[in-house]
Order: structure tokens, then C-alpha cells, then sequence
């Protein structure tokens, strides 16, 4: 269809437009940003609802959904926001994530990484011990998140005993996880003072040619004869 | 300005003559069925289910009927050459305009009434008062924008796309603003950038849609009187914008 120029408009119907439209935008000036409110995080929907609701498009429905949750707390003064944030509810958003998209690595890098840094130790147990729960189901896709889990355990809990616990279930379980990530018990059990454990696990590992990376061997080798030559001076410190 | 309320009367009766209350009463039954039904499902909070579900349900069913029923009205008008005869009158396009728009409210107006019916049985009767008037300020405003675009675009297919798109982008722009103003990663990067400015200007142009008929007004507590006011204004300012785009771009057209 042809148009005609601007000058067939009457004059008061662009004068309308032209304050309606500036009267819009100051009145949307005028508002208040919108902002994140920890408190405020509600329930996912039930995953069978969310399924229903997207066209059984689960994989973006679980990219939105963790988009979503990270809306409320990554507002700056980042700390206290994570502090207010009611866990049981962030666990359920996890969930559900994972349970939309079980090969998605986003929910337990959230988890991990974002989570678990809050400096309130019951809220980082629980965000380990769902990152561990959520590794047994799919151990070789999801070891990675543990092994986060285990150096938080270690250095921002001071729990031995924990990270030790994940770095044998990395062992056990990821048989698809590097020499690497397999090995950290080794270095934990070290921390705990069980030298003598240590070594007979990194010596297995060396004898078992479980590692091959000639780097990675000669790192291990050298591990291990400083092992054994603190457990040399501490029996003849003990005589 | 009589010709301009004969217009409304007759896109009134137009609606009513396309059965268009038949297919809002067969929404609304069909929405209260499956509000029912999850009812029955929940193991707790049963009422909450059903409330909660039925409004969202039927905000989302209000909003998809009444836009495209004013597509698909004015596309007929065009197509059918009504509006052709229509202009050879001494009639001025802006109260032809004008009237369909008022015509087209009111049928939003009765349509909110309508689904909100339901809510006044199950919730508080002053929260489903406020449930349906935000719900009818919603649809104007759903009104306007799709005579805007039918005017303006001419095709019934693009026209409901960006409706469409207009809906979602309301619903969905606060999460939007808050996600881009806070990135976790790579918030200095000019991508970044570009999209928080794009987010922050569509924020000035477009209605927040997320804070207008909110389900938890039903389920938990009623809003503020005084944000129902504001919500009216706004209201009232957005659709006499899309008004006056609308007449703009139909006194361009030339006929």
C-alpha cells in the first residue's frame, strides 16, 4: 500500500503522539530500577508443569530457569544476597534444572562455584553434599563439580574427613575423570597426616601404570619419594 | 463523535455475531476443568493450586483471544473493503479509528469481567476486583498495540508475530533488565554493553507487564489499592500512545 508524507497527519494527532510518547518515557524514567530480592525466590514448578508449559522444550526451559535464579543474587554487594537466599529453594531450582536437563553443567557450577563460596558453613555443607548426591547419579560427566566440592571442603571448611570422603568417591566412582582428579586423596590423606596411606596409594597408582603422562609420572615419582622420606625422619624423630 | 460511538455498537455486535462470547465461555469452562483437575492432583494446598493455575491460565487465554480477535477483525474490515466505504463517508479516519478502538475495549473490558468471574468464588472478593481490572488494563493495552500493528503492517501473520513478541518482551523485561545489569562474567565486554542499553531503553518505551495481574494477588494477598491506581494510569497513558501511533500511520495510507 502507498503512503503519504507526514504532512497528511493532522497536526493535533502528531502533537498526541508526540506527548503520549514523552509523557511514556518519563514515566518510566520516573520508576524505580527493578531490583533482585533474596527473600523473594519462590518454587520452581513441578518438572512434569514446566515440561507442559514449554512445549517439552526441557533443555531451554532449564537455561532460563538458571538464568532466572541467577537474576536474584547476582545484584551488586554480591556476599549478602547469597547470605539471605533461602537454600532449601535454590536446591529445588537446582533440581529441577538437572532433572530437565541431566547432561547440563550449569546447575552444578552454581552450585559449586557460586553457592557453596557463601561464608556461612551450613549453607556451603549443603550445597557439597548436593553437588556429591548429584555426582553419584552420573559420576563420569559430573566429577569435575566434586573435586570443586572437595578443594572447598579442604580450604573454606577445614573439613578433612569431608573432602576426603569426595576424593574417594571421585577414585571410586569416575573411572573417566583424569589421573588428576583420581589422585587428590592422595594429597588430602598427605594433609590429614596418613603419610604411610599416601604412599601405598600413590605407589599403586605408579606400579598399576594407571598413570602414563611421563610429566604426570615424574611429579607423582617425586611425590612419592618425599612421602617416604618424611615417614623415614618421623620414625627416627620418634626413636 | 456520534459516528464514532455508532462504530463501537457495531463492533460490539460484530463480536458478539462471530461468536466470540461462545469461544470465552468454552476458555473459561475449559480452564476451570483443569483448574479442577490439579486440584484434585495436589496432595496440600489444593485451593492454591486451583486458583493459581486457573489465573495464570486465564491471563495468558484473555491475552491470546483478544489480540487476535483484533487482528482478525480489522484484517477482515481491509479485506472485505468495509473500511473503503467506511472512508468515502465524511467521516474523519480518526474517529473510524477511534471507534473501533472503543468498541474493541469494551469487548477487552467484558472479556476480563468474564474470566475473573471464576476467581470470585475461589479468592477474596476485593483480590479478584483487582485481578480483573488489572486484567482489563492489560488486554487495552494488548488492544491497542494489535490495532497498531494491523494498521500499520497490513499482514495478519506479522502483525500477530509482533504482537506476540510485544507480550513476551512486557512479561519477561524486568528479568531481563536485572540479569544484564548484573553479569556474573564479561559484563565490560561491548556485546555486553550494547545489550544492557538495549534492555534499559526497551524498558523506557514498553510496559512492565510482569507487575500487572499478578496471580499472587489471588493466592496469597492483595495488592495495594494505590498500585491498582497507578497500574490504571499507566494503563490509561500507553493505549492513547498507541492511539495516536495508530492514527498516524492510518492517516499516512493512502487508500
Amino acid at each position: 500500500m502507498r503512503e503519504r508524507g507526514v504532512t497528511a497527519v493532522p497536526r493535533p494527532v502528531i502533537a498526541l503522539l508526540a506527548a503520549t510518547l514523552v509523557a511514556q518515557i518519563t514515566w518510566q524514567a520516573a520508576r524505580p530500577a527493578p531490583v533482585a530480592r533474596a527473600e523473594a525466590l519462590g518454587s520452581p514448578y513441578p518438572t512434569a508443569v514446566t515440561r507442559v508449559l514449554t512445549g517439552d522444550e526441557v533443555i531451554a526451559a532449564a537455561q532460563l530457569a538458571a538464568l532466572y535464579l541467577q537474576a536474584f543474587d547476582n545484584q551488586p554487594g554480591v556476599s549478602v544476597p547469597f547470605r539471605d537466599l533461602d537454600y532449601v529453594r535454590v536446591e529445588q531450582w537446582l533440581t529441577s534444572m538437572l532433572e530437565l536437563d541431566p547432561r547440563g553443567q550449569y546447575p552444578l557450577m552454581m552450585a559449586s562455584q557460586l553457592y557453596a563460596q557463601v561464608p556461612v558453613a551450613a549453607k556451603q555443607r549443603a550445597m557439597l553434599d548436593f553437588v556429591h548426591r548429584r555426582f553419584l547419579e552420573d559420576p563420569d560427566r559430573r566429577w569435575r563439580w566434586l573435586a570443586h566440592a572437595v578443594i572447598t571442603a579442604r580450604h573454606r571448611l577445614h573439613d578433612l574427613k569431608l573432602a576426603l570422603r569426595y576424593a574417594e568417591d571421585i577414585a571410586h566412582h569416575a573411572r573417566g575423570a583424569p589421573g588428576w582428579a583420581r589422585q587428590i586423596r592422595i594429597f588430602i590423606l598427605e594433609d590429614l597426616g596418613e603419610r604411610e596411606s599416601a604412599s601405598i596409594l600413590l605407589g599403586g597408582l605408579l606400579a598399576e601404570g594407571e598413570v602414563t603422562d611421563p610429566q604426570e609420572i615424574r611429579f607423582l615419582t617425586e611425590r612419592l619419594e618425599a612421602l617416604k622420606a618424611a615417614e623415614i625422619s618421623s620414625s627416627s624423630t620418634a626413636k | 463523535m456520534r459516528l464514532a460511538a455508532t462504530i463501537a455498537r457495531y463492533t460490539l455486535l460484530e463480536a458478539v455475531r462471530t461468536r466470540l462470547p461462545l469461544l470465552v465461555v468454552s476458555a473459561i469452562l475449559l480452564l476451570v476443568s483443569a483448574s479442577l483437575f490439579a486440584q484434585q492432583l495436589a496432595i496440600a494446598e489444593g485451593t492454591r493450586f486451583q486458583i493459581g493455575l486457573y489465573a495464570a491460565g486465564a491471563r495468558l487465554g484473555a491475552v491470546f483471544i483478544a489480540g487476535l480477535y483484533v487482528l482478525a477483525s480489522m484484517a477482515r474490515e481491509f479485506d472485505d473493503k468495509g473500511l473503503d466505504v467506511m472512508l468515502a463517508l465524511d467521516l474523519p479516519r480518526a474517529h473510524y479509528l477511534l471507534g473501533k478502538l472503543a468498541g474493541y475495549l469494551a469487548i477487552g473490558m467484558l472479556l476480563a469481567a468474564a474470566a475473573a468471574l471464576p476467581l470470585a468464588f475461589a479468592a477474596p472478593w476485593s483480590a479478584a476486583l483487582q485481578w480483573a481490572i488489572s486484567l482489563g488494563l492489560e488486554l487495552s493495552v494488548v488492544i491497542a498495540f494489535a490495532l497498531f500493528c494491523i494498521v500499520s503492517l497490513g499482514h495478519l501473520t506479522v502483525a500477530a508475530s509482533l504482537m506476540a513478541g510485544f507480550y513476551l518482551l512486557g512479561r519477561s523485561l524486568a528479568a531481563v533488565r536485572l540479569m544484564s545489569a548484573n553479569p556474573i562474567a564479561g559484563g565490560d565486554t561491548l556485546a555486553h554493553q550494547v545489550m544492557h542499553w538495549t534492555a534499559e531503553g526497551l524498558a523506557l518505551l514498553m510496559p512492565a507487564f510482569d507487575e500487572w495481574t499478578r496471580t499472587a494477588w489471588v493466592v496469597d494477598a492483595p495488592a495495594d489499592w494505590t498500585h491498582i491506581a497507578v497500574l490504571a494510569g499507566h494503563g490509561a497513558l500507553y493505549v492513547m500512545l498507541l492511539a495516536a501511533a495508530a492514527m498516524f500511520d492510518f492517516y499516512r495510507k493512502d487508500f
